[in-house]
């Protein structure tokens, strides 16, 4: 075996060999779920209810010699009528935050232009509306795929 | 092969290791349980007066109106009514009404005497939130009433909420 051919394959093993590695360089997290959500109130008579806000929750991220990226957010199932879940990210990273984005069962852009990060720790706000005309709607859960990608 | 070319090769297969890993996606889930409870909210604005002054000869004293008092409704359920009452009853041959305007989609009773007994002024309110409504109080007097010097009541109302 020439040394060509050594020096090629000792160099692709360790290439292959660091994919783990490498991986440990982006990791993305969350805390547990936020506390149950209710509408039971209004501001005045004669407004709609008044939100409910859940902001005890948030994501970690960590970004070493990566792409940029991005996170997105949808839910399993769309909301009730009459109902709206918005959620805002803080940024992380240097990312820009899309702000506060209703959330469907479609991914929307959460944050955006992620850079290198640390552990990073962001606040996940929540924010839970309903008009009159979505009536009186028993306990239901949603759940909240978040994915980290590359950005663009 | 050279040297030169296999570090190539090698730069070439570290980045396509490390653009396979940095190009997956990672992904976490959290739960949201909410719930919306029945809300059913009334409110009222004005302090209405109500003289009777004149009359007709030969015909009972003339009603005193006041138009200035308005309400405000929010209710999420289906089939809420508005009832109202008084803690005390009217002096002998006088009378104190009420009138609400329906909200959209509501039922007015129009003009319904109050006595301590709740009487029915709006029903059929459906999932709605509207205010500027207007209420209007009529206090009627019979000749038999005499003079009666000033006083007050307190209307309650109370929404009841449907289903």
């Amino acid at each position: 075996m020439s040394r060509a051919t050594v020096l090629l394959l000792t160099l692709g093993l360790l290439s292959f060999d660091s994919r783990p590695a490498v991986a440990q360089f982006v990791t993305f997290t969350v805390t547990a779920s936020p506390g149950a959500m209710i509408i039971n109130a209004v501001p005045a008579a004669g407004s709609q209810p008044s939100s409910d806000t859940d902001a005890s929750t948030s994501y970690r991220y960590t970004s070493l010699f990566a792409p940029r990226k991005k996170i997105t957010a949808q839910l399993n199932a769309p909301m009730p009528t009459g109902m709206t879940l918005t959620a805002t990210f803080a940024a992380a990273g240097g990312g820009t935050s899309t702000g506060p984005i209703a959330l469907d069962a479609t991914a929307r852009n959460m944050v955006i232009s992620m850079g290198a990060a640390f552990g990073s720790t962001s606040t996940i706000t929540y924010v839970l509306s309903a008009t009159v005309a979505a009536g009186v709607v028993a306990s239901q859960t949603r759940t909240v795929t978040l994915t980290l990608l590359n950005y663009p | 092969m050279t040297i030169k070319n296999v570090s190539r090769s090698a730069v070439v297969l570290a980045l396509v290791a490390f653009g396979a890993v940095s190009a997956q996606a990672q992904t976490a889930n959290q739960t949201v349980t909410f719930q919306v409870n029945a809300i059913n909210q009334i409110a009222f604005a004005g302090s209405p007066s109500l003289t009777i002054t004149t009359a007709v000869a030969g015909s009972a004293p003339t009603s005193a109106t006041d138009a200035s008092a308005s309400w405000a409704v929010t209710t999420n359920q289906t089939g809420a009514k508005i009832t109202a009452s008084i803690p005390l009853a009217m002096a002998s041959g006088l009378t104190l009404s009420s009138n609400l305007t329906a909200p959209t989609g509501g039922t007015s009773a129009g003009y319904q005497a109050l006595t301590t007994t709740a009487v029915d002024l709006v029903t059929g309110i459906t999932k709605l939130a509207q205010g500027a409504l207007g209420v209007s109080y009529k206090l009627d007097a019979t000749a038999a009433a005499g003079v009666i010097a000033s006083g007050s009541r307190v209307v309650t109302y109370t929404i009841t909420g449907g289903t």
